[in-house]
This record gives C-alpha cells, structure tokens and sequence, in this order.
C-alpha cells in the first residue's frame, strides 16, 4: 500500500487485501483449519492493521505510543542526580545551555574547561544555545552563568527531559519513519511489516534508556545519519552530505559512520564509470556544509574582544604545533584560534585508551595483560591500526559495489569495528553499531527468525553492557522493563523461545530464515550468561581486593558478543554483496539471450 | 471466528510495563491514605481499626477492604515493616512505593480475569467487539490516572463488579452474581449507587418467577437472602458484637461535606454552580438578592459547604430525592423485562448517571461507575456507541485536574487522546448498524461536541497560561473544563435514556 500523499491527487486504486503479507516475515503462522496467529506479540498489537488500514492512522498512534514509554522512563534518575561537585551528563548539557546564552562565542570552547568545558562540536553548541534561551524564557535562574551549577529543580528536569524528547520527534522519528517507508518499499516489504518494523526500531531499549533515562541527545545526531541514509536511498547524494556533516557536527562518535559513507559516495562517483562532476559537487557541498557548520563561530573570533579573550586562554596545542608565526592581532590569528581550540576540544586525544570498563577489544585484553605497561603513542597506533584493519574489508566491499542496500550491513560491520577496536570508547557508543543493525528488521526477511533473532541478541546484550552505568543513575527498574518489553514483543529470550524452534510442518518455510543450531547454542549461551551474571551481581558480593570483577566480567562477555555480532554483520555484508551480484549477472545473461 | 489479537494477555503484560515505569510519577494523599490502612490494620487489633486517629486520613472503608488491606499487609511486612508504623506519618521510602504501587498492579489481576469471563460469556458473533470492549476497559485511561498515578485500588474492585456483572448473565449464576456484589459492597460503599438495580434486577429474575410476578421462588429466595445477610454478618457482625456500628456509620457516611467535591465533578451541580456564577454579575441588574458571604466560596471549590449567591441553596434532601427518581426511571424497564441481561446493565450505568449527576459530594473519578459498566454494552449497536463517544471524552477529560504537575501532563494528556484515537475509531468499525434509525440530530451535536474538546484542552492546559500567566484567573480553564464535561455527561446521559427507552 502506497503512503497517501497530500500533493498528488491520484485516482484511487482499490487495494487489496493481502493473504499473506511480507512473504518472507513470517509473521503469521497458520495454525491449521484456516486459523492463524500471531508470530510475536508485537505482530499481534497490530494484528488488525495487517488489512491495510492507513498510515494516517497507524503512525500517530504508534508514535504517541512509543513517547507514552519515552516520558515514563524521562521519569525516573538522571546521570548525576545529587552528585556533587560534577554531577553528570544532565548537568554537563545544562552547563552548556548556560554558557552558550550568556558568552560571545569565542568564548564557547574556552570558558572553564575544568567544570564541563564545551567538547561537543558546533551543532551541539549551537541546540544548547537555542534551549538555553527557549528555557529561559520559562525561568532564568535554570540557566543563570555560574549560579546555576548543579542546580536541581523538578521543573528543571521535566524541562530538560522535554527538550530531549522534543529534539528526538523533530529529528531521528521524521527520519526513521521516512527511511523506514523507502527502505522497506525498495525491498519489497509490505506496509504492514514496515509498521512492525518501525514500532520496533523505535522502542529499542537501548537508546530510550540513554537518552531519556540517563540523559543525552544521541537521538539527534542518529537521526540526522538516518536522514543521511535516507537521502542516498532517495537519490539525492548532496543532501545526503549534508545531513551527514549535520550529524558529525552534533557529536563526534557519527565518525564510526564516517569511513562508510566516504567509501559509498566515492563508489558512486566511480563506479560504473567514473563521474567527476558528481565527486566535485559532493566535495564541494560538503566543505560548504562544515564551513556553514562553523561560520557562527568564526564570525565570532573575527573581532578584536574575541582576541582578547583569547590572549587569556592556553594556546591550543594544535595552533602552538603550526610552523608558522602569526601576529596575535591578526584577524586570522583568531580564526585559527578559534577553529583549533574546536578540534582540540572535541577530538581529546590526550585522553586514555579506553575509560572505565567498556565492553571492546582493549578493555578485554587490558584484563589479562596490562596495556599500561605501554606508551601511549604505541597504543595510540596500534588502537589506529587494528581500527583500519576491521574495517578496511567493508568499506572495500562498499566501495566496490556502491548499493544502497548494502549499506546497513556495512555500517553496523565498520561501528563494531570501531566500537571495538578504537581509541576512547564509551559503553554509550554501542548506540551506533546497534542503530543500522536494527533498522535490519525493516529489510526483506528482516523480520525473519534468523534476523529477528540476530538483531534482539545483539540488542539486548547492548543494554546488558550498559547496565552497570544505568545502576548509577538508578535506572535499574526503567532496564529491566525497557529490555524485558522488548525482548517480548520480539519473541525473544529470556520471555520466549519460539523464535529458536524450528516449525517442521510449514513446507514452504525457508531453512535459511530460521536460526541454526550453532546460532541457537551461542545465543543461549550469551542469553544464560547474561541472567547468570544479574542474579551473581545482586546476591554475591565482589570478592576483596576486586571491588570490579563482576563489572570487568560484564566488559568481557560483551566483548565477546560484541565480536560475534561484529562477524554476523561482516558475514550478512558477504551474503547481501553475493546475492547483489549474483542477481545482476543473471540480469545480465537474460539481457544476452534476449 | 474473528481473530481476537492482540489477547488480553498481550495488552495486560505491555500496560504493567508502562505501570511499572510509573512507580516514581505524582501520587496524591490517597498513597498516604492506603498506607496508612495498611499500618493500621496491621499493627492495631480489629476493634480500634475504626477508632485510630493519629492521621487525618482515618479507615473509612467497609470491613472488607479492611480485610484487604490487613491481607496486604502480611506481605508488607518483608518489603519495609517501616511502612507499617502508624505514627510514621507520610512515610514513602522507594520499598514503600514499589511494595504499593505493585499490589496495584498485581490486584488488577483480578480485572483482566473478569474481563476474559465477559468475553467468554457473549455469544460468538458479538465476540469480537466484546474484546475490543474489554481491551478499552482493561487500557482505560480512567485507571490509569486514577490507579496508577493518583493511587487507588478501582481496577481491582472494577473486576469484582465485572465479575458480578458477568455471573448475572445466566440463571444458574445469579445467586453468585449477587453474593459478589455484596461482597463488593462491604469494600467499597460507593456501589451502593448501583446496588438498586441489582436489588430489582435479582428480585424479577431470580427471587420471583420469571412467567409471573406473584409466584415467588422461595428456594431462591432463601438462598440469596442466607448468602447476602451471610456476608454483610461476616462483614459487619464483629462491629456489631463490640457496639461499633454508630462509629462505622460515622466513618463512611462523613455528611458534613460539601455539594461539590474540591475539583468539580462534572455534574448537574457544576452546571448550577456555574449558571449561579454567571447569575453574580447579571443580579443587579435582574433585581436579584445576592447573598455576599458566598461569594467567595464556589471559586475557590474549596471543599465544605458550598453557598450560592443567587440560586437557591440545594441541601442533601434534595440530592438524595433527585438520585433516587433518576434511578427509580430505568429499572421500570427491568422489572418488566426480566432476564434480560442487556437492560440489566444498561440500567446499571443509568444508576450510575443518576448518583453521578445528582449525587451529594460527588468525586470525579465515580464517573468510572458510569464508563466501565456502559463500556460493555456500548457496542451493542451504533445507537449505543453514539451516546458512550461523548461521555468518552468527557468523563475522561474531567479527570485531568487530579493530576497538576508538570511531568503528568504529557502522560496524561497523550495516553487519553490514544485511548480516545484507538477506540473511538475501533469501536466505530465494530458497532453493528442498529435496527431502527438513528438520530440525525443527534449524531451530529456529538460530533460538534468532540470537535470543541480539541480546542478546550489546548486552551486550558497551554493558551490560558500563555495568555494570562501562571496566576491569573487560574479557576477559569477549571470551570470551562468542568462546564463542558458536565455538558458531555448530560449530553450522553440524555441520549443513553432516549437508546435505552426505545431499544
């Protein structure tokens, strides 16, 4: 079924009642004497929707679902509630409301770099600043320069937890419903599991418990990549740039995406044949995107104050490293000030490896042999190279077939490459290898056991890792329900296990949809370790002298998960790569005999 | 067979997720209210459970739900016995909340179970729209807010009722039905509004021959009379041994309450209350007497006596009289026409209307007793549905004043109107056409109706503030709000009569 559109006044076709939609979902299972049911619980809330009723309907009910459950986690602790002196998340993007609204913006990036220094990019600055003033508008005192720190106000909170939500339905929803309708449209999947598909996307429980719960604005920067996506399914190449630099322009961590989208618009300017004007504009508008990105603030280190204020802040490293000499009253002195204290804010990499447990290579080998013993600079590098070597196969296979439809596999692959393998990672980075792992479901046979399956695991093993971080916000309860809701819309273990029976009776039932046996042991096994570890960390204590161990044990079983589902998405690139060009020989040996 | 998903059980497990996601919203005293029964009952012997008074929220419940609370409280005991302390006034430690909130969750259990029985007992084709019916009743916002946001125990003493409401569907049921709902009554005496309908309902169909009214059935009536007296001596009988009943008396029936309650529930008083409002600055000039010590009081809808400054005063007789004509009217229809289970109910949600509209202190949330039972016959035909859609809205909507604070507002705002979107749209596809005609006129005020409610809840909940500020007229999206749900409730009221009457 076609999403109605306002603008075209087409004749209305008559529709038609599909038997058995989204042939390759499975979603419903005969049950014999013309009866059917349900193959998940999330298929039977929209079981009476499978007739096609319109999307009118369908998406604000779906959408006011999804932010009933959003508010009701918003509800519950933030990062740092009544943590004196730094508190935490919260109180760092509240800080920087307050700096935004109240200092000319060269002073943004070097205003007390001890308390919460600004070390997002410009987009980030520039929301906080348009939240700053809308807040203010409502109460000053939330915002006020200085007095405000840690300042803690239920009004405050719901405030903040509003902007969340709001920036969340401004971006990632209008992007994620709109890829979602291309998306499953360019793959043949009916409007009925593009639905299902939706609802779950947007009820992954690891995002709403960062965002909404712990407190961040990930939402914005992963919906701003989506629209990116969107874009390229659309076509249009140059919007797809510029939703891309929007999205690294909001936080930095959109770089795990980087490497990915460099490889595909490259591909597409070079292959079938190679398109110069196509690479030229693409280069073009995205230097033109960046610079608009930073035009704010350097038309703010333009004048002589700005200098000023400069004269009083370190010179940052990267501006004292230049070769050339420069007269500190000169407009560009300031430009370059500015553009560097930027780069220097935002890409810290005077920082460790890694910072506390997180489930990645590092952090895994740091377990068992020191990797303090090190130079940073040889760590450095060797966290740089074992990065590249991870994902240098995807973007390869990216470049060299340039298919919109590779380009979730690829993306998931190369973020858990990059999860894994690079340098600072957060356990909140498993939000971008898990967010084009799960728009996976929307695809053909998406739905599927074998996806299904795949897709919860590495979802649910995602929230498990984050668990000893939500327990220090006290959000144990919002994860609990939030991972357990989903695991049972989606039929997956610990609340059901039907999606690793197989159903010999269906003759027409497709063996490589169903998960195999060596799936199912390693799921459950992950499954059991992951339920083994919750009931060992809430009754036996550490033992002395490893105050951390049930943490560190949480960081390495992730790991380990982290690098199977690494390898699933490596193996789906391989198989989807395969089939592509499979397809396209046959195409092309039909076109010969004709 | 129409398939019947997603299932009870689906809708009840995601509806306890987003309950449980609840625990740390907005509660009111009536938390502090339970918590304080829980550690009266379960730290005082039984004979001081009606005398305690170091809170000023003092057991006034019947003994069963007392009972409850005492059963309760046995498991309270391993969650923070510190909760149990009846001094410890106002105490909500994070156990207490959980332990609370959950023994809502977990007694609505009894809901879900009452509504699988209503499903199972309509005959096939009617099936469908019975679930779709008892979803709606299960999901409804009305418990949401009132259960498990503000704080009571309706969803579970609901399925009791539903319970009791089902078992009166068959013959050999009836005796159950109506023990039940003596049970129901020793809980909660506010179904004691509903109680005339069942005694008439049971009288014509179980006490009397069906053929005749002078052939008494005594077996029947034998063994309702032992079951019903049984329960309200096991209820009642310990008070009445140590001398108790004047003081249990006292306790439940505080008649020294105003009209109106605080917020005003939107009934026919609202309505006089209002008109009395409007009458203040036309009197001068009609030559009316105004009475100026009651200028002040409907305003504030502080509760206590409410005065008017130019219409009469109404006092508890008066109320009383016009509740019992109103109820007296529907269960004419019962009483010749027994057996019919359909008339039953609808005579139940009409005793309803009538203590709701012309009640004395009337609570807002005792429009559930109006919604819940209409909710399941309202898809008995479109004549049906057309006069639950405004009451919908209306009864629903009436409730937002209980919950004000900030972070209530999207919750309550949002979950109502996807309640409201779903069901009003999925009953519209399942209400079979009805027999005879509709009202034209009718149908279409009921739409103008809902159109307005769109612009009245922006207006109350965001444009009077943007235009006014925080303080200023602050009592007047109250009574606009109040006004236009007492009109809704009427409105639906008017039409259940005229469906009822000519079905």
């Amino acid at each position: 079924m076609a999403p109605p559109t306002p603008s075209s006044h087409r004749p209305r076709k008559k529709r038609k009642v599909a038997i058995s939609p989204g042939s390759n979902n499975n979603l419903i299972l005969d049950l014999g004497d013309g009866k059917q049911s349900p193959a998940f619980p999330l298929v039977s809330f929209l079981w009476a929707a499978r007739a096609g009723v319109s999307q009118w309907l369908i998406l604000p009910l779906v959408l006011m679902a999804v932010g009933l459950f959003r508010w009701a986690v918003s509800l519950w602790g933030y990062s740092g509630f009544q943590v004196p002196p730094m508190h935490g998340d919260f109180e760092a993007q509240r800080h920087w409301m307050e700096i935004t609204t109240h200092l000319p913006l060269a002073k943004w990036y070097t205003y007390d770099l001890q308390y919460w220094g600004l070390d997002y990019p410009p987009l980030t600055a520039y929301h906080s600043w348009l939240l700053g003033k809308i807040g203010s508008a409502f109460d000053p005192a939330w915002f006020a320069l200085d007095a405000s720190r840690g300042f803690e106000d239920p009004r405050l909170k719901v405030y903040m937890r509003a902007t969340v939500v709001v920036s969340e339905y401004l971006v990632f929803i209008p992007a994620v419903v709109n890829f979602l309708r291309r998306y499953t449209r360019m793959q043949g999947v009916h409007a009925w599991s593009a639905s299902i598909a939706l609802v779950a996307v947007l009820l992954q429980p690891a995002n709403i418990l960062i965002d909404h719960g712990h407190f961040q604005y990930n939402t914005v920067m992963l919906g701003l990549v989506v629209a990116s996506l969107d874009a390229i399914l659309a076509g249009r190449m140059l919007w797809a740039c510029i939703f891309f630099v929007g999205a690294l322009g909001f936080k930095q961590m959109a770089l795990y995406y980087a490497p990915v989208m460099f490889a595909y618009l490259l591909g597409v300017c070079t292959f079938p044949r190679i398109n110069i004007p196509r690479l030229v504009s693409i280069a073009l508008i995205t230097l033109a995107s960046f610079a608009l990105l930073l035009a704010p603030l350097l038309v703010g280190a333009s004048n002589a104050e700005a200098r000023k204020a400069f004269a009083s802040s370190p010179v940052p490293p990267m501006l004292q490293a230049l070769p050339i000499h420069m007269d500190k009253n000169a407009v560009a002195y300031g430009l370059l000030f500015q553009l560097t204290q930027i780069i220097h804010r935002v890409f810290p990499f005077a920082r460790g490896l890694f910072e506390d447990k997180v489930a990645n290579a590092w952090c895994a080998i740091h377990t068992f042999y020191k990797l303090t013993r090190f130079d940073t600079t040889l760590l450095q590098r060797a966290s740089l190279g074992a990065t590249l070597a991870s994902i240098i196969v995807p973007c390869a296979i990216i470049f060299r077939h340039p298919r919109a439809s590779l380009l979730l596999p690829a993306l998931s692959a190369v973020s858990w490459g990059f999860f894994l393998f690079s340098f600072q990672v957060h356990e909140k980075s498993v939000l971008l290898p898990l967010l084009p792992m799960t728009l996976l479901l929307a695809g053909n046979g998406g739905l599927s056991k074998e996806t299904r399956a795949w897709v919860g695991w590495a979802n649910v093993l995602g929230s498990w890792t984050m668990y000893p971080l939500l327990k220090r916000d006290e959000l144990r309860v919002p994860y609990i329900v939030m991972t357990l809701l989903w695991a049972y819309l989606l039929g997956l273990p610990p609340t059901s296990f039907e999606t690793y029976r197989s159903r010999p009776s269906q003759e027409d039932s497709n063996a490589q949809f169903e998960p195999s046996i060596l799936t199912t042991l390693l799921h459950f096994s992950f499954y059991l370790a992951m339920i083994a570890w919750h009931i060992l960390e809430a009754f036996v204590a550490p033992p002395p002298g490893k105050p951390d161990l049930w943490v560190v044990l949480n960081a390495l079983i992730g790991a380990g998960g982290f690098g199977i589902a690494y390898l699933w998405c490596m193996w789906k690139l391989f198989t989807q790569c395969r089939e592509i060009s499979r397809q396209a020989t046959e195409e092309e040996s039909q076109k010969k005999k004709q | 067979m129409a398939d019947l998903y997603p299932s009870l059980a689906h809708c009840a497990i995601v509806a306890a997720a987003f309950k449980v996601l609840l625990f740390p919203a907005y509660k009111s005293t009536d938390f502090e209210v339970h918590r304080n029964w829980l550690a009266i009952t379960h730290s005082l012997p039984i004979q001081e459970w009606y005398y305690e008074k170091s809170s000023e929220w003092t057991l006034d419940y019947p003994p069963f739900f007392a009972a409850f609370e005492w059963l309760m409280s046995q498991a309270a005991v391993y969650a923070d016995p510190a909760m149990l302390i009846v001094k410890n006034l106002g105490y909500d430690s994070w156990q207490t909340v959980y332990f609370q909130r959950s023994t809502v969750i977990l007694t609505e259990l009894v809901l879900v179970y009452a509504l699988s029985r209503f499903v199972k007992s309509v005959p096939l084709p009617n099936r469908q729209a019975a679930h779709v019916a008892s979803l709606s009743i299960l999901l409804s916002p009305g418990l949401l807010i009132i259960d498990h946001i503000h704080f009571q125990y309706n969803g579970f003493m609901y399925g009791i009722l539903i319970l009791s409401i089902v078992l009166a569907r068959k013959q050999s049921t009836l005796l159950y039905s109506g023990i039940l709902f003596a049970v129901l009554l020793c809980m909660k005496h506010i179904y004691l509004y509903l109680a005339l309908a069942y005694f008439v309902y049971l009288l014509r169909t179980y006490c009397l021959s069906l053929k005749s009214v002078f052939r008494p059935r005594f077996g029947n009536i034998f063994k309702l009379g032992v079951g019903v007296v049984g329960v309200f001596a096991i209820a009642f009988g310990p008070f009445a041994q140590w001398g108790q009943l004047l003081q249990l008396k006292d306790r439940l029936f505080p008649f020294s309450r105003g009209l109106c309650h605080a917020y005003w529930a939107p009934n026919i008083w609202a309505m006089y209350s209002f008109a009395d409002r409007a009458l203040i600055s036309l009197a001068p000039r009609l030559g009316l007497p105004v009475n100026t010590s009651a200028l002040n009081s409907v305003t504030r809808g502080l509760v206590g006596d409410t005065s008017f400054a130019v219409l009469p005063e109404i006092t508890k007789e008066y109320t009383f009289i016009l509740t019992f004509l109103f109820q007296l009217v529907p269960l004419v229809k019962v009483w010749f026409n027994p057996g019919c289970w359909d008339t039953f109910v609808g005579a139940i949600t009409l005793c309803g209307y009538a203590s709701f509209l012309f009640g004395w202190h009337v609570h807002e949330k005792a429009i559930l007793l109006i919604i819940i039972p209409f909710s399941l016959i309202a898809l008995k035909d479109r004549r049906y549905f057309s006069a639950f859609r405004p009451l919908a809205v209306a009864g629903h909507v009436s409730l937002f004043p209980l919950l004000f604070t900030a972070s209530d507002f999207p919750l309550k705002t949002i979950y109502t109107v996807l309640w409201l979107v779903l069901f009003l749209f999925v009953f519209d596809r399942v209400a079979p056409v009805p027999e005879r005609p509709r009202i034209f006129l009718f149908d279409r005020l009921s739409l103008l109706y809902l159109t307005i409610s769109i612009p009245l809840i922006i207006y109350c909940s965001l444009g009077h503030q943007l235009i006014f500020g925080w303080d200023r007229l602050e009592f007047l999206p109250l009574m606009f709000m109040s006004s236009y749900c007492a009109l809704g409730v009427v409105g639906s009221w008017v039409g259940f009569m005229v469906v009822y009457f000519t079905s």
